[in-house]
């Protein structure tokens, strides 16, 4: 009979993992070059309890430029932190915090502090097996973006290297992250658990840049032109919003297997390209962080196009900056753009006037919205029923509001039908008084 | 042989007191009673008689009432759990319950074997809860084998823990946790669940390889319930066992130990399948303490219409005419069918014999896989309120959904085990007062051979269910996905192999990479694992490789309605092949091989497709071999389908064929055959032809007979010859082999166990022979006529006499009657 191994061998034939370089004949022994390690990346071995990692510093001067932007131009104030950031956080319980207790603020001490955290890792499935190979971090001082990533030089150096991202994190107040809701932070919420440890940063108040960069700059023109595409790739935005091009990175699928190699080669020389990636990923998330920052500040006046206003009154709205966002949105629907932006912004428009209870600006609006050429139906309809009630119960207009009910009818949305014609019907009782015939409905 | 009332060792009880009390109160009802005993009368001619003169009912056993058994709490029965069970009725348990308890109670696994519906639920929820309302961080995780199952017992179990939370100090959190549950749900689910029911598939895709989220779970795992223990067999037991090991590993790294609760239908190895999949030492608990009713069990054969074909009326025109008499007496029964198919045919025929006035509510009603479980749920409600007279379903209801106690069970076709038969069989039954079951046999060999030896299935102790967590292919699976959750070290354990060696070839492949420490100080290695993938992805438990076809509908678009497993895609999904599902007829127009589809179209057909595929087996090495006749070993397979026949439904006549040319399939799996010794072949009187039919027609039969020992089914065993040839006039081998092989890479552990039953195989296979009524051979001995030559049935069974002779005395036994 054959061996164990050859039939072990049989029963995996053919199903090598793709992309994974198979080992040498002759394994490596696991020091073999692991001095060098830290050499190679440019960084410096960290020992914690006779377990080693590498971390890598560096530090980007104000003049230090990413396509047009430089490091001056993204920073925030003196404090390394921006007070409007804290509108990505969304509502809280009991309306907006109270300013003094502002994470995203120093506290008396100055000590508050806004970390950019990146990772690169060795699957994107997640679960147990997934490790975080480098954590990469990011932050501002004194007039400087310092980046500061964590090599998992060897797997039993996990819980050395975690620990030194937990030192490094005290200091934060907020953690800022692309994407990082849905994998940064469980990832790393997962090594931590795993090795009984906790971060208590994962605890602290997050901006997932990903979301508000949609908000503002997702763009379907170019994702329906180049397939496959995203307009809201790191990578994208940082050509699209600060003109930088990468030279020579490497691609996200190759991370992975870069790793595994080193593992098993000990060469660390490929995986250069990598953290260099992963410096580039953290610039842009910071200078990018910057941008939206002072979008936030400066408000709809300063929007460069329709769909960043709309996407700015969004954002501040969400942030209960209710005033300011009906001035994004009002600048979203005055600057040229395609219909279904204008009539969307019309539309937020109109619902936060009437949350504010001005109703005579949201009928404004409305009608305004009704105006619009090639006026996308659902909006059409929506501002007809709209002004419809709002002629019925607020303006008591009645003829007006027959008016408008009718124009909802012709719509012919099959959905409210039910609806519309028992409100044609209230508002004839009400102008009829119930005598005289029904007026015919078409 | 039947017809003496008789008691037997196996329970039909009905249904849990503590989960169904108004059945306490529920009388013997005399109108009720007189209308089953006059339906009885009718089908069998009388109940005291035995067989009828024509043969139709070969067999009328009595089972006779049986009380209860009561126990008293044990002691660590919590007296909050004992008061709400009190409120309910249950002043004590029944004495498995009690005994079950307490064992679980006491940290030691314990493994229940139950009738139907006899208060299992109770033998864990009782020592678990106590438990909890003792120990609050304590978890549970409750294994059922399917979703539906998880579903149906989380009522229960809701509300039990409902009436035990005290608001604000304990509150019991109870969750189903599969492929259903939300997302968002997920995460909270994980933070305040006590107990957690879920399902194999998801343990291994979902819980395990992300562990630390479920940290607090498995910190304080106390209990693992598996419940319907008997459904893990053959490759999902085997695929369970490594699950089992992977989460037992998972436990010791959060320092849990659990104790395990499983429950099982009658099968005749409980404990040794329980040890086997939890890989430990087991208590077994199987006196029942339920009480039960009298009961009938009928066997029901259809009538021949063709002798010398051995042609019988259809088993479900029969079935129909069964259930009618039961129907039309205003009895609630349950009918079983073998298929999806045949489960809508008889849901026709009942309807349209008793549909109420238009307009009516439905009294009859189908159940099956596919159905909107909203429309499930409808149904079981109606069975237990009385609202539904009769359903037909697949074995969909055989496992424990609660549908109440019915009447009657009919059963169109042996449902393949003895176990499975008596778990269907006690669908039916109440507490007190009769029921009964009544089995129609089809003419599939099974069939005929359990309808006519009643003994067999009364008095032999049901099957075994095995397992072999070992095969190579499965093992390496799970190393893979172990791997993944956590590292091995240089010096642990898993499973049968050396899995030291099994990393050292992953390691080959890139999958893992051995680390030693680096000048720490640790003692010694990990292998760590070293890809991107999700392993558990690549993984499904229910078959042993994921490499399968998908059947493209293109009827209109392009729709997957189904998948098939890569060895079952060429005979199934050839050009030209029938595809059924759910009733409708489908044609493959186009087999894609390399790409695994299979381009299907409706049509209307009255005929199915049977594929002819040459296998060829080899035998690589012996394991063991005795007296030349038996042996088992390790083989190598290559199959081809070489074309197929076109049957037509209903009367199985062979309407025509068709010619095919598709890539042969090869693997490595175990075998068990039998050699025919020189002079046992040189002692037949017949020509090459002859003996050449017999072969043929002894492994047909042999076949039969395997299955019906091993528990298993058609597709898990594959038979081939050496030896022979099927050129005419072409010269038969001095010693021609028979092989039944597991029809899985690898083996799934058949092949062993068959070596050690080769006498019983032989001489059942001879009872089945000598004991069907045709002339030349059918489809229930040694195949129909045609498939072999005329003396096929005389030569196989002249060999079979031969063999039994001439075995060793060491192994002798009484000869066959």
């Amino acid at each position: 009979m054959s061996s164990l191994a050859d039939r072990l061998r049989g029963v995996l034939g053919g199903t090598r993992p793709t992309g994974t370089p198979l080992a040498p004949a002759v394994p490596v022994p696991a020091t073999k070059n692991l001095e060098a390690v830290a050499e190679t990346l440019g960084g410096e071995w960290h020992e914690e309890r006779g377990h080693r990692y590498v971390v890598v510093d560096r530090s980007f001067a104000p003049g230090y430029r990413h396509g047009r932007v430089a490091v001056a131009d993204a920073m925030p104030g003196t404090d390394g932190l921006w007070p409007r950031l804290e509108l990505l956080l969304g509502p809280r319980a009991g309306g907006p915090a109270p300013r003094e207790a502002s994470p995203f603020r120093p506290d008396e001490s100055g000590a508050g502090q806004l970390l950019f955290v990146d990772l690169e890792t060795t699957g994107l499935a997640g679960g147990a097996g997934s490790y975080a190979f480098l954590v990469g971090c990011a932050w501002f001082a004194g007039a400087r973006l310092h980046v500061r990533q964590f090599f998992l030089s060897s797997f039993s150096g996990e819980a050395a290297m975690l620990a030194g991202v937990a030192r490094l994190a005290e200091r934060a107040t907020g953690v800022v992250t692309y994407n990082g809701k849905s994998f940064d932070l469980p990832l790393l919420d997962t090594r931590y658990s795993l090795n009984r440890m906790s971060l208590p940063l994962l605890e602290l108040p997050h901006v997932d840049l990903l979301h508000p960069a949609r908000r503002l700059w997702k763009d379907p023109e170019f994702e329906a032109r180049v397939p496959g595409a995203s307009s809201c790739k790191l990578t994208s935005l940082e050509r699209t919003q600060c003109g930088f091009e990468r030279d020579g990175d490497v691609p996200g699928f190759e991370i992975p297997g870069r790793y595994f190699s080193y593992v098993r080669e000990g060469d660390a020389r490929p995986l250069e390209a990598v953290l260099e990636h992963n410096r580039l990923d953290l610039v842009s998330l910071a200078l990018l962080t910057g941008i939206v920052a002072q979008k936030l500040e400066a408000g709809g006046p300063a929007a460069s196009s329709a769909r960043e206003a709309l996407g700015l009154g969004r954002l501040l709205e969400r942030g209960g900056r209710h005033e300011e966002a009906r001035e994004a949105f009002a600048r979203a629907a005055a600057l040229p753009g395609r219909a279904d932006i204008t009539g969307e912004a019309l539309q937020a428009l109109a619902l936060s006037f009437r949350r504010a209870r001005q109703f005579d600006e949201a009928a404004r609006v409305w009608a305004q919205l009704l105006n619009l050429e090639d006026c996308p139906t659902a909006l059409a309809q929506e501002a007809i029923e709209s002004l419809a009630i709002h002629h019925e119960h607020r303006n008591r207009d009645l003829a007006a509001a027959r008016g408008f009910a009718l124009r909802a009818l012709e719509l012919g949305e099959p959905m409210g039908r039910r609806q519309i014609e028992h409100r044609l019907a209230r508002l004839d009782r009400k102008l009829g008084g119930g005598a005289g015939p029904r007026p015919p409905l078409f | 042989m039947a017809g003496d009332p008789r008691d037997l060792p196996l329970d039909l009880t009905p249904p849990d007191p503590g989960r169904r009390p108004r059945q306490l109160t529920r009388k013997t009802d005399p109108a009720r009673e007189s209308a089953l005993q006059t339906a009885l009368e009718r089908l069998s001619g009388g109940i005291e008689r035995a067989d009828t003169p024509d043969g139709w009912v070969t067999a009328v056993r009595r089972l006779p009432a049986r009380d209860a058994q009561y126990a008293p709490f044990p002691d660590g029965i919590d007296e909050r759990l004992r008061e709400v069970l009190r409120a309910r009725g249950i002043e004590q348990m029944y004495t498995h319950q009690a005994a079950a308890a307490e064992h679980a109670l006491a940290g030691r696994n314990v493994v229940i074997t139950t009738p139907t519906a006899s208060g299992k639920t109770l033998c864990y929820n009782a020592p678990i809860l106590s438990r909890i309302l003792k120990d609050p961080s304590s978890r549970a995780l409750y294994l059922f084998p399917t979703k539906a199952l998880a579903q149906d017992q989380l009522a229960e179990l809701h509300e039990m823990s409902h009436l035990l939370s005290q608001p604000g100090e304990l509150e019991i959190g109870v969750f189903t946790y599969d492929g259903d549950t939300p997302q968002d749900a997920r995460r909270a689910i994980r933070g305040k669940a006590h107990a957690v029911l879920s399902n194999p598939d998801m343990i291994h895709s979902g819980i395990l390889p992300h562990h630390p989220r479920w940290a607090k779970l498995f910190e304080n795992l106390r209990f693992v319930v598996i419940d319907e223990l008997h459904a893990y067999r053959g490759v999902f037991g085997s695929h369970l066992t490594n699950v089992l090991r992977r989460l037992r590993r998972v436990c010791q790294h959060y320092g849990s130990n659990p104790t395990f609760i499983c429950s099982s239908a009658t099968i005749a190895n409980p404990r040794e399948l329980a040890e086997a999949l939890v890989e430990a030492p087991f208590e077994l608990v199987e006196e029942s303490g339920a009480p039960r009713g009298e009961k009938f069990f009928l066997f029901v054969n259809p009538p021949v219409v063709n002798a010398e074909l051995g042609i019988r009326r259809s088993y479900l025109s029969e079935t129909r005419r069964v259930a009618s008499e039961f129907l039309k007496r205003g009895l609630q029964l349950i009918v079983f069918a073998q298929s999806r198919l045949s489960t809508e045919i008889l849901t026709t025929y009942l309807k349209e014999d008793f549909a109420g006035p238009p307009g009516t509510a439905d009294t009859i009603r189908g159940y099956r896989g596919g159905y909107l479980p909203q429309r499930r749920r409808e149904i079981e409600k109606g069975l237990r309120d009385g609202a539904v007279r009769a359903v037909i379903s697949t074995n969909a209801l055989e496992l424990g959904i609660d549908i109440g106690a019915l009447d009657v069970c009919v059963m169109a076709g042996y449902p393949g085990s003895i176990a499975a038969t008596w778990q269907r069989a006690g669908r039916a039954g109440r507490r007190t007062g009769r029921s009964a079951a009544v089995l129609v046999g089809s003419s599939a060999p099974l069939d005929q051979f359990v309808l006519r030896h009643p003994s067999y299935f009364f008095d032999a102790s049901p099957e075994r269910a095995l397992i072999n967590p070992d095969n190579l292919q499965v093992l390496v699976d799970h190393v893979k996905c172990a791997a993944f959750e956590l590292p091995f070290t240089t010096v642990e354990t898993y499973g049968r192999h050396n899995v030291q060696e099994v990393l050292g070839v992953l390691a080959e492949q890139g999958f893992v990479h051995c680390t030693t420490a680096d000048g720490g100080p640790d003692e010694v290695g990990q292998w760590q694992w070293t890809n991107e993938s999700y392993p558990a992805d690549a993984v499904s438990l229910r078959s042993i490789s994921s490499d399968n076809f998908i059947i493209v509908d293109t009827t209109r678009g392009a729709d997957v309605i189904g998948e098939t497993s890569f060895t079952s895609g060429p005979s199934t999904l050839h050009e030209k092949a029938i595809y059924l599902l759910e009733g409708a007829l489908y044609q493959v127009e186009k087999l894609d091989f390399e790409g695994r589809k299979a381009y299907v179209r409706q049509i209307d057909c009255d005929y199915y497709t049977d594929a002819i595929t040459y296998t060829k087996v080899t035998a690589l090495e012996t394991f063991d071999t005795q007296a030349v006749v038996r042996s088992h070993g390790e083989v190598h397979v290559s199959s081809r389908v070489v074309g197929f026949k076109k049957i037509k439904f209903y009367t199985n006549e062979n309407i025509g064929s068709g010619e095919l040319d598709l890539p042969e399939q090869e693997m490595h799996t175990t075998s068990y055959w039998l050699t025919l010794p020189r002079e046992v072949m040189a002692a037949l009187p017949y020509a090459p032809d002859d003996r050449r039919d017999g072969v043929v027609g002894l492994s047909f039969a042999m076949r039969q007979v395997a299955q019906l020992l091993l528990m298993c089914d058609r597709q898990d065993i594959g038979i081939s010859f050496d030896g022979i040839s099927t050129e005419p006039g072409a010269p038969v081998a001095e010693e021609p082999r028979i092989y039944i092989y597991d029809n899985y890479p690898g083996g799934i552990g058949f092949s062993e166990p068959l070596f050690r039953l080769h006498d019983e195989l032989l001489v059942r296979t001879h009872e089945l022979i000598s004991g069907c009524g045709c002339e030349r051979g059918c489809p229930t001995c040694v195949g129909p006529d045609g498939y072999t030559g005329p003396l096929a049935k005389t030569v196989a069974l002249r060999m079979l006499e031969l063999l039994i002779a001439s075995r060793p005395p060491a192994l002798d036994e009484a000869p066959p009657a």
